[in-house]
């Protein structure tokens, strides 16, 4: 039986199109809000994990340096991952299953701005045969965008569409980068960038960071009144081959999806680690998601895209969306790899 | 108030690197008086203008960059107005490239998919009944290993899905706006990720034929093949090479631009101004140079926090250099190279060069005074964000007895 572990608190920064210090400070002042909103004193939090990439900002061994943003004095029990913020949480949550420590802090943080993500991310690829053509996320993305509208999943409308909905529904988003009011028809007619795509299609380039506590059932109820709880976390991975993969479809998240027990009818939220935005259709179609659950509300990673902590904001904003009233049990989905690769799900409730 | 100006720039640029500029296609000017210096975005109470500025290049920048161009990004430089006394806040821009040699052996399957693009084939492994190409090691399906069972496929093939590449990136393998597609190879079952060389995107479509076209320089690697459409290939003749790959070699090299943050702009502006500036941290002792934040206390800091050092201090430790004479060895003459603490300071300097004391008249416990060079020959080309030690830059001529007795060896300040 799986221990109960609730998200205590939370809290993430702005997306910043370039955050003009350093990521130590970033973090610093995200654990900072996290102290104040929770009574606990920093030498009390159990564990600690991190996720992040040092080849986003080109400063080797700068997850040790985050370190300092979270406060290493006197020395902590942490670890990190070299994925999204999300996995770092999954790590926590198995971690807190061993039932010895009650707390653990999470942060998912990343400067994409110093570099040049189009030519770092295919460094992510198999390194035989697809890192020396520089295949990079956004073409990736075109092929999956292409593969649906040919097989007749989707229309570049329904592309447009995500986008509209998704930078409006960022004008409501304090921490959004990029919003705007702006409707399908005008979308349609810009330019191709990676054809079918279009530029709005894409994310913005962000440096931002989210962080969460976690703790285990007593202690969680113990440091606040509304603990959200963690149902369930799975994560599932495709091929390395873009070519072995039906980009039409994400059976990863279906398998993850179906291990939870998800049921689409029961979830009034879901934020979905749409970076591109035929990733909503394809997440969409995998999760069987109807018009009962409201999709994205923070506008999702289409307002803000601080990579390394993308997948982990959307757990955040799943959270608030629950802590305010506005659902009952939502679901966070976190992604990694190129055109929806591998994929991450984690279902939330609040106390009902 | 402030006069600021606000560029979206396409390369580095400021006013102590003006031959690293490289045009500006945007400018909006205003003026407004942020209550916290470079952090427009984070900070409070910031001038609308400004955010709608912001908001308005963030806009244009919305979209991830695509390549053969440095990322656009915002800069603020921050000039006093007329009205105001001199006050100055510039950005210092810095950029590196950041490069690792990748060598890896590719193994057997991969190592006769590589050798067989040198040769100017396209291998593909037998997988139950299925030809994968490219070819993996292991069944994609049961992981069951595969034998080496290598089967010729293409060199025509059919593309299964592309997508246009309007502006290529300088890692992208054909210079000129090109198509990503998934071929499958004649033969084959699968599909290869790879890059098809058309005149435009009406020039490609699913279902079209397209022939593999072998690079004259052929080295063993994944990019010595590309594709065309079939009517547009030329028949080629490719000698074999010798051997098989055994060794598939990648060098990365990844460009970065950034600025100096706020804390190392202030400290780097103190060094050209002849200052050394540092910054309290709450147990009372100065980190020089700040980090911007306390570690210890976990804090962030500010300019409040700054604190201007004393160009004085003590040797802790030094050593004499007697340099070996090899091809570019500029010295000559045997030289000190000291551990200078600063009074105040909670750690030390980078190893600062003596040559004006005499060796046998230094002694640790000596008390130094820095002698700045002159305002116009100082230099903080070294300086950027992430000092492995307190470095000062170019801006110290030498050091010079302050002329105080010795500090007590047992009173010598303790350092990190």
């Amino acid at each position: 039986m799986a221990e109960d572990i609730a998200i205590v608190a939370f809290a993430q920064t702005p997306s910043y199109r370039k955050y003009h210090d350093s990521e130590p400070s970033m973090i610093m002042s995200l654990v900072e809000q996290i102290d104040k909103e929770v009574d606990i004193d920093r030498y009390d939090i159990d564990f600690t994990i991190a996720g992040s990439c040092d080849y986003l900002s080109g400063r080797a061994f700068a997850f040790i340096a985050n370190v300092d943003g979270y406060g290493a004095w006197p020395p902590v029990y942490e670890s990190h991952v070299e994925m999204d913020g999300a996995w770092a949480l999954y790590e926590a949550y198995v971690r807190l299953q061993l039932g010895d420590i009650d707390t653990a802090l999470i942060v998912g943080s990343g400067k994409s701005s110093p570099g040049k993500p189009l030519e770092i991310f295919p460094l992510q690829t198999d390194p035989y045969v697809s890192a020396p053509l520089g295949v990079d996320p956004v073409s990736a993305a075109g092929l999956q965008a292409r593969a649906l509208l040919e097989s007749g999943k989707a229309t570049e409308r329904d592309f447009a569409e995500v986008v509209s909905r998704s930078r409006r529904d960022g004008l409501s988003n304090p921490y959004a980068q990029v919003a705007k009011d702006i409707d399908a028809d005008t979308l349609l007619k810009e330019p191709y960038c990676a054809s079918p795509l279009r530029k709005h299609d894409l994310p913005p380039i962000s440096d931002g960071a989210s962080a969460m506590l976690i703790a285990r059932g007593d202690k969680a109820r113990e440091l606040c009144d509304n603990p959200i709880w963690i149902r369930g976390i799975d994560h599932r991975m495709e091929s390395h081959h873009l070519g072995l993969r039906d980009l039409s479809d994400s059976p990863s998240t279906r398998i993850a999806a179906k291990s939870l027990g998800v049921d689409p009818a029961s979830l009034d939220v879901a934020e979905l680690c749409v970076r591109y935005s035929p990733e909503e259709i394809v997440l969409r179609q995998a999760l069987q998601l109807g018009d009962n659950t409201r999709i994205n509300p923070s506008g999702g990673p289409l307002c803000g895209h601080p990579v390394m902590s993308t997948g982990l904001t959307r757990v955040v904003e799943a959270a608030r969306y629950i802590r305010n009233g506005d659902a009952g049990r939502g679901l966070a989905h976190a992604a990694s790899g190129a055109a929806l690769q591998h994929n991450l799900l984690c279902v939330l409730e609040g106390d009902s | 108030m402030f006069t600021y100006r606000l560029e979206l720039t396409n390369s580095c640029f400021g006013s102590f690197f003006p031959h690293l500029g490289r045009g500006l296609p945007l400018r909006h000017e205003g003026s407004t008086k942020p209550s916290k210096p470079f952090d427009f975005f984070g900070s409070e109470c910031v001038d609308l203008a400004l955010v709608v500025a912001a908001f308005v290049l963030a806009e244009i920048d919305q979209a991830w960059d695509r390549p053969g161009q440095d990322p656009p990004y915002l800069m603020v430089h921050y000039e006093p107005s007329s009205k105001q006394g001199a006050v100055t806040m510039s950005e210092f821009p810095i950029s590196f490239t950041l490069e690792f040699p990748y060598t890896r052996t590719p193994g057997p399957v991969i190592g006769r998919f590589l050798t067989g693009l040198r040769d100017g084939r396209i291998l593909g492994i037998r997988s139950g009944d299925r030809i994968l190409c490219p070819p993996m090691e292991f069944d994609p399906d049961t992981c069951e290993t595969l034998a080496l069972d290598f089967v010729d496929v293409g060199p025509s093939g059919t593309v299964e899905n592309w997508t246009w590449i309007a502006e290529p990136t300088s890692k992208h393998p054909i210079q000129e706006p090109f198509a990503f597609a998934l071929v499958k190879l004649d033969g084959a079952d699968t599909v290869m990720t790879h890059a098809v060389k058309a005149s435009g995107p009406e020039a490609i479509s699913t279902g079209m034929r397209v022939t593999a076209q072998f690079r004259e320089e052929r080295v063993g690697a994944v990019t010595d093949v590309y594709f065309v459409p079939e009517a547009d290939a030329e028949k080629q003749s490719i000698e074999p090479g010798e051997g098989e790959v055994e060794i598939t070699t990648h060098t990365i090299s990844l460009p970065y631009t950034d600025t100096l943050y706020p804390h190392s702009a202030r400290f780097a502006q103190g060094l050209l101004d002849g200052k050394f500036i540092g910054q309290r941290t709450r147990d009372g002792t100065v980190s020089f140079p700040g980090k911007g934040y306390d570690a210890l206390a976990r804090v962030v800091l500010t300019e409040a926090d700054d604190v201007e050092l004393p160009p004085v201090g003590t040797v802790l430790s030094y050593t004499t250099i007697a340099p070996i004479q090899y091809k570019g060895q500029t010295e000559t003459e045997p030289y000190l190279t000291a551990i200078i603490i600063l009074d105040g300071a909670g750690q030390t300097l980078t190893p600062q060069d003596i040559r004006n004391i005499p060796t046998d008249e230094f002694r640790v416990g000596m008390r130094l005074r820095a002698v700045f060079k002159p305002a116009a020959e100082r230099d903080i080309d070294n300086v950027d964000n992430d000092w492995m030690y307190p470095s000062i830059g170019n801006v110290v001529d030498h050091w010079e007895s302050s002329g105080e007795p010795d500090c007590p060896l047992d009173e010598l300040p303790e350092s990190v």
